[in-house]
């Protein structure tokens, strides 16, 4: 391990746990730039020679040790993938793209007949290529966050409080993300965005022990919590929302969720194998959310490699797919212009 | 030697700092030092960029000597707890973080760092102790900032 900084006692033994497996080197890096859940840029991944977690400079204390924490499941679960047989995440091909944005536009045509204002072309397009994006990297993050967050739960007992707050901090998150673009994105495509995160919250309320994460510190912002489980706190937030839908397909995707988690041993002996079964369970389960999303042929398994080569020809594969839809309605400048999505 | 000019130069270091630029700040750090040796302040600092650049022993001169000027003086204290901690010094560096907590209990490096010696000193309970103090300041300026952030 790489770093001049202090690191709780857990954390630097969890750190060194995860070398000595994967036998490789991580370099912990402090960075202004680094987003706030922390960055991993690892060997697997990239083709450099060593890992690094970078994160955020004012993260200075437990907040820092749980992103570290966090990237080293990740990495263990990524290296055993690697070194067993292959890492593979989703990718994307010139007729997965148009698959995928074919389907969106079908769905956006029904929402949009229904619409009073109608969506200017150049906007509904962009929204075609940022929805399609945007599952991309949800698909290929989502099902693992709370994988990820079981392990540092059963493994790290000691940094159980800040895992609270940031499971609390992600929740909102992610629940008041595209609030202002719900008009925009088919019905559908919001719901489902949703209902993951949903899935996700109701899943690790449910597995992380409520004693246990009680927020017994005294912080006068999160007095309204106290007395409540963790259940409650993290289910009160959707049941109290106007995304009563969200919460239907969400129950789905739970159900999807504990199916495929049932069976993992959290605290089993941390092995190659361990974690490699945890990468095939978490595949299993991202195609079985792919497929309940009516999904299928959007993205492919593949390399790394090949997703980070795939992100160049992004913009080629998105006029490919349009022109198909479209035909020569569709010309360069047709990208210009923006929704105001970010 | 001007006042202002001391100023700019810990304000072009404290900039490099800021960016993980610490060699650079080093230099303006040590410009300003030889113009004004007896700001505390300005040891302090170059004695947070010693420890970003792994030279601990400096590190802990120079605190000491800020600390010469201001016993007073937080960040020295604080910063003194961190260098030692890097030194494998823990049972100094709990006393410096102490002597930091009781002039500024809203310390969270200090309380961490505390924490993070204690355990290496096997007294776990006083650990878990700092190391709740420290989260719980954490998260309120992380709270702080995130509302900043949202402009609210």
């Amino acid at each position: 391990m790489k770093t001049d900084m202090p690191l709780s006692r857990p954390i630097r033994l969890f750190v060194s746990q995860t070398e000595e497996l994967l036998d490789t080197e991580i370099s912990l890096l402090r960075n202004p730039e680094a987003d706030q859940n922390g960055t991993l840029v690892d060997v697997y991944t990239y083709n450099i020679e060593k890992n690094i977690i970078l994160f955020p400079p004012q993260y200075t204390g437990l907040l820092k040790d749980f992103i570290i924490a966090r990237h080293c499941v990740n990495l263990l679960i990524k290296g055993a993938a690697a070194k067993k047989t292959r890492y593979l995440v989703c990718s994307f091909t010139g007729d997965s793209v148009y698959k995928g944005l074919h389907q969106i536009y079908i769905d956006a045509l029904k929402d949009e007949a229904k619409k009073a204002k109608k969506l200017p072309v150049h906007k509904l397009i962009r929204m075609l290529n940022i929805l399609y994006t945007n599952f991309n990297n949800d698909i290929n993050e989502f099902p693992w966050n709370p994988i990820t967050n079981a392990i540092v739960y059963h493994r790290i007992p000691q940094i159980r409080k800040t895992q609270l707050y940031y499971l609390m901090k992600e929740g909102k998150r992610d629940m008041d993300s595209m609030m202002e673009y719900e008009d925009i994105i088919p019905r559908r495509y919001f719901v489902l965005s949703k209902s993951m995160f949903y899935a996700r919250d109701l899943y690790l309320a449910k597995i992380l022990p409520a004693d246990e994460l009680m927020p017994v510190i005294n912080i006068p912002q999160m007095k309204k919590f106290n007395h409540l489980e963790v259940k409650e706190m993290l289910t009160t937030r959707w049941t109290q929302t106007s995304w009563y839908q969200s919460k239907i397909f969400g129950d789905a995707m739970l159900d999807i969720m504990e199916k495929h988690l049932q069976n993992i041993d959290w605290n089993a002996e941390p092995s190659l194998d361990y974690f490699h079964d945890i990468y095939q369970t978490g595949v299993n389960m991202t195609n079985h959310f792919i497929s309940y999303m009516s999904m299928q042929g959007w993205f492919i398994w593949e390399t790394t490699k090949h997703l980070q080569d795939a992100q160049r020809k992004k913009a080629e594969f998105e006029f490919g797919a349009l022109k198909k839809i479209f035909g020569d309605l569709i010309e360069k400048s047709t990208f210009e212009g923006d929704i105001g999505y970010p | 030697m001007t006042t202002k000019e001391v100023e700019q130069l810990i304000k072009k270091g404290r900039a490099y700092a800021t960016r993980t630029k610490y060699r650079e700040a080093l230099i303006y750090y040590e410009k300003a030092l030889a113009l004004d040796p007896s700001n505390p302040e300005t040891w302090c600092l170059r004695a947070a960029a010693f420890i970003e650049t792994g030279r601990n022993e400096e590190a802990l001169k120079d605190c000491e000597h800020a600390l010469s000027l201001n016993q007073n003086y937080v960040d020295a204290w604080s910063k003194k707890g961190y260098a030692l901690y890097n030194l494998g010094r823990f049972d100094e560096a709990v006393h410096s973080c102490t002597r930091a907590l009781t002039l500024n209990g809203n310390d969270a490096s200090a309380w961490y760092i505390k924490g993070v010696c204690l355990d290496e000193l096997g007294k776990t309970d006083e650990a878990n102790e700092a190391y709740g103090k420290s989260l719980e300041l954490e998260i309120i300026f992380d709270m702080q900032a995130d509302l900043k952030r949202d402009g609210r």
